[in-house]
């Protein structure tokens, strides 16, 4: 591994979430259908069909390319291309060929320390070549010696887009995946769901000597269903290749396709015989004009992205990296936990203290989402301000984070009706303090004969007097002063 | 002109025949594969156009100006209620599926 | 006169005079069908002497819909509903359109077996206008062709005033038909001349609108940038009425134009005073390379055809139009190569869907694998002719040679369209309103006579084939007979969206000729009936 270096490119297929497909009005999402019952004349590749476009996924290709902040052509055109499958009802794909809708862009990819081998942690520069619109495909399953084929999936919207071979390591592979995965969920234009197929990735992996700035033959990995599969099948192509150069033979440009159950790659078809696509303009729609008004209109409420709002979290609000991770994760979160501090208007940190723990545990255990809680942010601002000010105390807090989302009243009246207020009084303290050391002169011979722990003890009964509302540390200082 | 009658070879029109998936028997084939030769004379003419670097490439002869563009499509689910009506007209339908024979494969490593 | 042999405004006035029914209209066209045109179209037909004594224009007759269609037309009138301006009216359609639960073949034996789940806009458009469809239409396979001959399913149509000879194609059946008195109207397609060549040589009135005029859903594609669905009628008048129905945008065809579809009936009379009608030199002859040399040759269009045009020049002059000679139009001559090319590459990828799996012919014998299913389906579901476009497709848009061909024939469209717009740029040196031109070289040929020579049939559709790469609309309309009794066209072809103007002029030459000898002519078949 020491002598060569490893070039990593990426072309990821993202299935957009609008509601219908992209050339006909059919439902865009039919996971959950019988197969070849999402369908229409158009989808099906019928005699006689015509596509028309969904605005929407132009709409959704510029949010994307905003945050990949990749170049929008104002003019861009939709081209066939031409070959023959059993899932390609047409025998041709409508695609983008030379002028895709965005071009140019990159992803700043955070490497955490743990999976950098010099255990610093870097950001990966990844380039994009182009982000371009496409039509999917159905889908085939191996019966035997014959293939079934479902139409359902044909014609969902999918934005193609592919990285420079700027990646390094599989690690940084799933790292780019990672937060690709994020920013697609964050600016709401795709599920994202590898599992579930809305986002593909195949991977071009190439090895060259360590300092060489060409680029040697490569193979295409595909198949793959997860971001761990392709992690796995990187290394295993890597390896593979080493291996392959060091016993004096040479790469050559297969196509491998990940086995999951047996967790191998398995070569599936040379290379260079490729169709001939013979790419040519569609003549059956118009080119896509995305104007200067309508990309406005669209990106009029585009979002801080995800890995801005994270520095920003780090460097303005002084969070740790640690912290900034979890509450940029989703954005759903993310405006929560701002929301919160804006309210609060003290220390950021301690509101993540809130959110991360307590909060967040209720967020999953409930399976709401962030927007729905009833404990919303400007409430949870208002409990830790309560504690701050000693009105209550940190356990009682805790405790009051449950019965505000169950009843959905603010703190400050919840405390008003429960008579939780803390007993701060110190005459109060002072008296409760004097009956609990009048009750207890056996544990007072203690203390003053040397056990000096039993002053939480004594802080204990007093609180157990007081059902927990006095000021502990009232308590403790008044009870050492009675002793 | 000689060289031009056979720029269509029995190589490149095989070639051909294999991207249009299409099986031919011998008589067709030598047909056609005149045919395309002769028809490519017609072809040919268009080289000898002049053509300024300006005239750009056509894909529709009659100009779409804004006022004349149909707007996009709204993203509004319409479904298409007789798919029962596609998949009869499948030659091999089973279980929901259309049925083709298996793709050909090369071997496995 | 029987029923099928009025015009469609005299019926319509008939009809909902209560002096006919719906039922009547459509019993005289379905007899009509039955007396002249023998056998209907069909896979596998051995030629007999008989097949040139009919028509033969049908491919599917449809009887039962139609009288049902017409008997729901008869139940409205008597209800006093509403019944749409082509109620009762019977047309046929060429077998290229898909019409649900109706065979839709586009005269190939590989969708012989297709039952459209869907109607084409187009049909659809009539139906809900009142027509009364009688049947699918005869076509060359995938209308590739202008004879009509080269079609899975015969015998071919035939002209009806010579049934020895073709009836023009692709939409020969179209044609047919209505020269039949089968149909009152016709909807076809006009990708390189497929509606005005069977229509001048049928002695009809056959109209291309505007690219984007009319919607394309559901004609099965051919060449996706040239393909227009039109009508077919025996006068201007009855052509106006069919536009006024299926004109305008579709929501399912993102190339139709939004532009407002006027009542072209309301402008037929209008007055032509002031219209400026031009002839041009690249239009009455035929420029073609020489097969050997390679260097052009042309060959006039014949003198009946000339002075057919030259006659209805003098008809506009006398009727106040101004006729402006010379108006150059020098890139015609490039019409028909690149249209080899774009045709071409558009076709092979448009019949890419053909492939056994999902409808259509699907080879009975054993295959290996599903590249064998691909190739015997296809090898054996196609005639000649879609196979050899297909194949030339291929090859002009092959990766290293797309360039050379397909791109540069695009920007030949450019030069091609920069003569119509130069002709009717109304701040121009010409400013026309419209170009009188013949519509085809020859009239209609005897069967079998020109097929076997491809080239030179398609030189034929070098008059005609330039509009349909400008995307500007033409109209072809009968002035006279040839000296053996076969018809003559001749053609006006006019700026974007002037269909009006097209309908408007032909209305005014049809009025001025109307007391012809030669209108009184009805072709020989006809006699018997």
């Amino acid at each position: 591994m020491a002598e060569y270096e490893t070039v990593i490119g990426l072309e990821t297929h993202i299935q957009l979430n609008t509601l219908t497909k992209i050339f006909c009005a059919c439902k865009a999402d039919s996971w959950e259908d019988e197969p070849n019952t999402n369908i229409c004349p158009v989808c099906a590749g019928l005699p006689g069909v015509l596509p028309v476009f969904n605005a929407m996924v132009a709409e959704k290709a510029v949010l994307l390319a905003e945050a990949m902040h990749a170049e929008v052509l104002p003019v861009s055109y939709f081209d066939r291309k031409n070959y023959f499958y059993a899932d390609l009802p047409k025998g041709y794909q409508i695609s983008q060929f030379d002028r895709p809708l965005a071009v140019g862009g990159y992803l700043d990819v955070p490497i955490p320390a743990a999976v950098d081998a010099q255990g610093r942690g870097y950001v990966r520069h990844v380039r994009i070549h182009n982000l371009h619109i496409e039509e999917d495909a159905g889908k085939t399953k191996n019966a035997g010696s014959r293939r079934m084929v479902d139409f359902n999936r044909c014609g969902v919207p999918l934005i193609e887009m592919v990285t420079e071979p700027d990646l390094r390591t599989a690690d940084e592979a799933a790292q780019y995946l990672i937060r690709l995965r994020q920013l697609l969920r964050w600016i709401g234009v795709s599920e994202a769901d590898m599992e579930r197929g809305n986002l593909r990735c195949d991977g071009n992996v190439s090895i060259r000597p360590i300092g060489s700035k060409d680029l040697f033959t490569k193979t295409e990995i595909k198949n793959v269903n997860s971001i761990d599969s392709l992690r796995e099948a990187i290394r295993k192509e890597i390896d593979r290749q080493i291996r392959t150069v060091e016993e004096g033979g040479r790469v050559e440009a297969w196509t491998l396709e990940w086995d999951e159950d047996a967790g191998v790659l398995r070569k599936m078809r040379s290379k260079e015989t490729e169709a001939d696509y013979r790419y040519f303009r569609e003549p059956d729609l118009l080119p896509l004009e995305i104007s200067a008004e309508w990309k406005q209109q669209i990106l009029a409420d585009f979002p801080e992205r995800p890995l801005d709002r994270r520095q920003r979290f780090m460097e303005v609000y002084g969070l740790p990296e640690y912290d900034a991770d979890i509450l940029t994760q989703e954005r759903g979160l993310s405006d929560y936990f701002e929301r919160a501090v804006k309210a609060y208007g003290g220390d950021p940190k301690k509101v993540s203290n809130w959110l991360m723990n307590d909060v967040l545990r209720m967020i999953n255990d409930q399976n709401l989402s962030p927007a729905q809680m009833k404990l919303t942010p400007e409430y949870l601002a208002e409990l830790i301000l309560l504690v701050d000010a000693g009105t209550i105390n940190l356990t009682t807090g805790k405790t009051l984070l449950q019965q505000v989302q169950d009843s959905g009243k603010k703190p400050a009246r919840l405390v008003e009706e429960q008579g939780l207020a803390q007993v701060s009084d110190q005459d109060a303290i002072r008296a409760v303090c004097q009956n609990v050391i009048d009750a207890n002169p056996a544990e007072v011979e203690a203390y003053h004969s040397g056990k000096d722990t039993l002053l939480g003890w004594f802080v204990g009964q007093v609180m157990r007097e007081t059902r927990g509302k006095a000021d502990a540390k009232t308590a403790g200082s008044i009870l050492k002063e009675l002793l | 002109m000689p060289e031009r009658t056979e720029e269509i070879t029995p190589e490149v029109f095989n070639h051909l025949v294999e991207l249009a998936a299409l099986a031919l028997n011998e008589k067709e084939a030598e047909y056609l594969r005149s045919e395309l030769n002769k028809q490519l004379s017609a072809v040919h003419e268009l080289e000898a156009i002049e053509l300024d670097e300006n005239i750009p490439p056509a894909s529709h002869g009659v100009p779409y100006p804004a006022d004349h563009k149909p707007t996009l499509r709204a993203d509004v689910w319409r479904p298409f209620h007789q798919t029962a009506d596609i998949t009869a007209q499948a030659p091999q339908f089973e279980d929901g599926y259309l049925i083709v024979p298996e793709i050909p494969h090369t071997t496995l490593e | 006169m029987h029923l099928c042999d009025l015009s469609v405004l005299e019926l319509s006035r008939m009809l909902r005079a209560g002096e006919v029914s719906a039922l009547e209209i459509t019993e005289s066209c379905l007899r009509r069908i039955e007396v002249v045109d023998g056998i209907p179209g069909r896979l596998d037909h051995v030629e007999s002497e008989q097949d040139n004594t009919r028509v033969h224009a049908f491919i599917t007759v449809t009887p039962d819909s139609a009288r049902k269609q017409a008997s729901e037309i008869d139940l409205k009138l008597a209800a006093g509903e509403d019944v749409g301006p082509l109620a009762g009216i019977p047309f046929s359609v060429k077998d290229v359109f898909c019409v649900e639960n109706t065979p839709s073949t586009a005269a190939s034996r590989i969708l012989a077996n297709f039952t459209s789940p869907y109607t084409a806009a187009t049909v659809q458009r009539m139906l809900a206008a009142g027509a009364v469809m009688v049947g699918k239409v005869n076509l060359d396979e995938f209308t590739f062709g202008s004879s009509n001959e080269s079609s899975a399913f015969q015998p071919s149509p035939r002209n009806p005033w010579n049934t020895a000879h073709v009836p023009g194609g692709s939409s020969g059946g179209s044609a047919a038909s209505v020269a039949a008195g089968e149909a009152h109207l016709s909807l076809g397609t006009d990708t390189a001349g497929s509606i005005r060549q069977p229509a001048a040589f049928c002695g009809v009135v056959g109209m291309k609108p505007t690219y984007g005029r009319v919607s394309r859903y559901g004609l099965i594609a051919f060449g996706s940038s040239l393909d227009c669905p039109g009508p077919v009628a025996r006068s201007a008048a009855d052509a106006a009425l069919m536009m006024n129905a299926i004109a305008g945008e579709d929501s399912k065809d993102a190339t139709t134009a939004r532009v407002l579809v006027p009542d072209y009936t309301q402008s037929l009379d209008r007055d032509l005073r002031g219209m400026r009608i031009g002839l041009s030199p690249d239009f009455l002859q035929i420029t073609y390379p020489d097969p050997d040399s390679g260097d052009y040759s042309q060959q006039p269009v014949p003198e009946e055809m000339q002075r057919a045009v030259m006659e209805a020049a003098e008809i506009y002059r006398d009727l106040g139009a101004e006729i402006i000679e010379n108006v150059p139009m020098p890139n015609t001559k490039y019409g028909i190569p690149a249209y080899f090319v774009i045709s071409r590459v558009e076709a092979a990828s448009n019949l890419h869907r053909f492939d056994g799996v999902k409808y259509g012919y699907r080879t009975k014998n054993p295959v290996r694998d599903l590249k064998e299913l691909y190739q015997r389906s296809r090898g054996e579901g196609f005639g000649l002719q879609p196979k050899l476009r297909i194949l030339m497709g291929m090859y002009v848009s092959a990766a290293q040679y797309s360039e050379q061909y397909y791109q540069r024939a695009l920007r030949v469209r450019t030069l091609i369209r920069h003569d119509y717009d130069q002709a009717f740029d109304p701040n121009g040196k010409y400013r026309l309103n419209a170009l009188l031109t013949p519509t085809t070289p020859t009239t209609a040929f005897p069967v079998k006579d020109v097929f076997g020579d491809s080239v030179m049939m398609q030189y034929a559709d070098q008059l005609t084939v330039t509009a349909n790469h400008a995307g500007t609309p033409g109209i072809s309309f009968p002035s006279g007979f040839d000296p053996v009794g076969l018809p003559i066209g001749i053609q006006l072809l006019g700026a974007d969206f002037s269909e009006d103007l097209l309908l408007q002029l032909t209305h005014a030459y049809e009025q001025a000729t109307a007391d012809a000898e030669w209108r009184k002519r009805r072709p020989p078949l006809l006699e018997e009936v």
